[in-house]
């Protein structure tokens, strides 16, 4: 599903130049539950916005599905950011003016509201234990709240991709645990997850663990077995 | 979700910012408003005050025996009364004089002493000018004393007045001039011709430049020129201190006009900048996510410009509401003589809704692209 080859990136920083990343190459499939794990200011979100069609690299190819996500036009990648790519963010960047049915709502490609991806809207809502808040705006809820909402909202598309960048890092360990049942409960209705966490809690769905270090990733390391989750499984079937 | 019902919803959610960029908007307008009217009414006060000094431009004969019109204050020569017609009909004149005034002026007894006996006819401004025209108004039978001729004659307003064995009304005593007006009684045009046996004549046409320029730009010579060639038959004489002091009173008022308004436009202008750039800036990750969710760069702008322009089209009516105000408001303390020609103007509520708009709209723009443009990671990224 991803193939990048040699991707290189550097940034200026107060203490000179740093390679965020430094000749990355990898592969993941469609299907996989890849875990990246490394270091802060390794290169970790950096390599999970250039894979996501949000940073372009310096040089290096990045290949999703069957075209070049950074040789393709500008608007052809924000259609595939807009219907294959779900975001989840570490800060949960809800958009604070709108109520968590909204936030979910904007998820959905610009100009979409047939009936169908509504339904979906409150199908996850109910999914996701949101319907007491679903008229509520981010302010009033609790942080586990907020990451299920920003998780609703990378899955009413039914991507093809979640690319989730510390999606449990502001969490308590229980909230920590729901987000990555539902993430596992989407990979195994095909959806392909890339999550960068430091913790341990993604570790019984990776299919695949990276480690990054100086903008280079390790050599990969397979994951354990399938792990049996609990989480209901929610009709994730997604954009492929 | 529909890019109205999103603005909608962020201008409800950040009704404490809408109101605060609405009101910078409403004030820079407000400002620019109230600068605009009072420097226009500075500019009119100034031209009015100016004018009030009087003619300072003399048109008589070409044939007048100099040293008779400097000892006797008026020429000894006439010439037709259509000659101002005739000089008001040349193409471009008031271009270089206005308010052109035939008189005719000459001595005459009363109360047993010499008085000056002066003729006004009607005034001629530019055609299509609603300009007031200078100068007395007589009606026939009416005249207007000097002071020193009233006290002499022990005469008021109200009264008659034996003129030539005529009967004249006194309309007016003027006040203490401390100029040969002490002596001069002011009548209608046709009953001074009359009194003085010159039907149909004038000695001398009075005027106001229109050039404006200061000693130093020799107006003189201007004026000469073209009166050489609109009216041969006249000389023209420059009453040089009024003329210059009005010309140099107006060129400051242009001048300061044309300091302070692209002053307070550049100010307003920054001050609007400014808030476009810290709405901007609070909205970076709201950016970055509107482009992590496969939002276009236009759709993203459009969500922001349209914000601009609703709070701009709001800023504007407000704004000029508010100006128009504290100008009319402060405007006849300030400008007493010309304070029933304040009032509000409607070109500058069009100027507002246009304007204010599109530049809220620019100066949010250039904040928004850069927005757009900067790297993702600096704002969306956890590590």
């Amino acid at each position: 599903m991803i193939v990048c080859e040699n991707l290189q990136r550097s940034f200026r920083g107060p203490a000179g130049e740093i390679n965020a990343l430094a000749g990355v190459s990898l592969s993941i499939g469609r299907g996989e539950f890849v875990v990246i794990k490394g270091p802060s200011g390794c290169g970790k979100s950096t390599l999970l916005l250039t894979l996501g069609g949000m940073q372009r690299p310096a040089s290096g190819r990045l290949r999703f599905d069957d075209c070049d996500l950074y040789e393709i036009p500008a608007s052809r990648r924000n259609r595939i950011r807009a219907t294959k790519i779900g975001f989840v963010f570490q800060l949960f960047h809800l958009i604070p003016y709108l109520t968590v049915r909204e936030n979910i709502l904007a998820g959905l490609p610009p100009n979409e509201a047939a009936a169908q991806p509504l339904a979906r809207v409150d199908e996850l809502i109910d999914l996701l234990g949101l319907r007491p808040r679903a008229g509520l705006r981010p302010g009033t809820l609790s942080v586990g709240e907020r990451q299920r909402t920003a998780l609703a909202r990378a899955l009413v598309k039914q991507p093809a991709l979640i690319l989730a960048d510390e999606p449990t890092g502001n969490l308590d360990p229980h909230n920590a645990a729901e987000v990555f049942r539902f993430l596992g409960a989407y990979q195994r209705e095909g959806g392909t997850v890339v999550v960068v966490t430091h913790g341990q809690d993604a570790a019984p769905y990776a299919t695949q663990t990276l480690h990054m270090a100086e903008g280079r990733l390790g050599p990969p390391q397979p994951g354990p077995p399938r792990a049996q989750s609990n989480a209901p499984t929610p009709p994730f079937s997604n954009n492929s | 979700m529909s890019l109205i019902s999103l603005l909608a919803r962020e201008v409800r959610h950040h009704w404490i910012n809408a109101i605060l960029g609405t009101l910078g908007l409403a004030i820079a307008v407000a400002l620019l408003v109230t600068v605009q009217m009072t420097t226009a009414a500075a500019e009119r006060e100034t031209r009015r005050v100016m004018r009030d000094l009087g003619f300072n431009l003399r048109i008589i004969p070409r044939s007048t025996d100099m040293d008779h019109f400097w000892t006797h204050g008026f020429s000894d020569q006439t010439m037709s009364e259509q000659t101002v017609r005739t000089l008001a009909d040349q193409h471009g004149v008031f271009l270089s004089f206005n308010h052109l005034t035939p008189t005719l002026e000459g001595r005459i007894e009363a109360g047993g002493r010499p008085a000056l006996l002066t003729g006004v006819g009607e005034t001629l401004v530019g055609p299509g000018e609603a300009k007031q025209p200078m100068g007395f108004r007589l009606k026939p039978g009416q005249v207007f004393l000097g002071s020193a001729i009233a006290g002499r004659l022990k005469a008021k307003r109200g009264e008659g007045i034996q003129l030539g064995g005529r009967e004249f009304k006194i309309e007016r005593v003027l006040a203490e001039s401390g100029t040969d007006d002490e002596v001069r009684i002011y009548g209608a045009l046709s009953d001074v011709q009359r009194l003085l046996g010159a039907p149909g004549r004038i000695n001398e046409i009075k005027a106001v430049d229109c050039l404006c320029l200061t000693a130093d730009q020799d107006p003189l010579g201007k004026l000469r020129a073209v009166l050489e060639q609109t009216l041969p038959e006249a000389r023209v004489l420059q009453l040089r201190t009024l003329a210059d002091a009005r010309a140099k009173q107006r060129q400051m008022a242009t001048r300061y006009a044309q300091f302070a308004v692209p002053i307070v436009l550049l100010a307003g202008a920054a001050w609007l900048a400014l808030l476009a750039w810290l709405n901007v800036r609070e909205r970076r990750v709201e950016i970055g996510l509107w482009r992590a969710l496969g939002h276009s760069t236009s759709r993203i702008a459009v969500l922001f410009l349209g914000k601009a322009m609703a709070l701009g089209l709001v800023g504007a009516v407000a704004g000029f509401v508010l100006g128009t105000g504290i100008a009319l408001r402060a405007g006849p303390e300030l400008f007493q003589v010309t304070a029933k020609s304040l009032r509000g103007d409607p070109t500058l509520l069009l100027w507002a809704l246009v304007l204010t708009p599109s530049f809220a709209a620019l100066a949010t723009l250039l904040p928004t692209l850069r927005a757009i443009a900067q790297d993702p990671s600096e704002v969306l990224r956890a590590d």
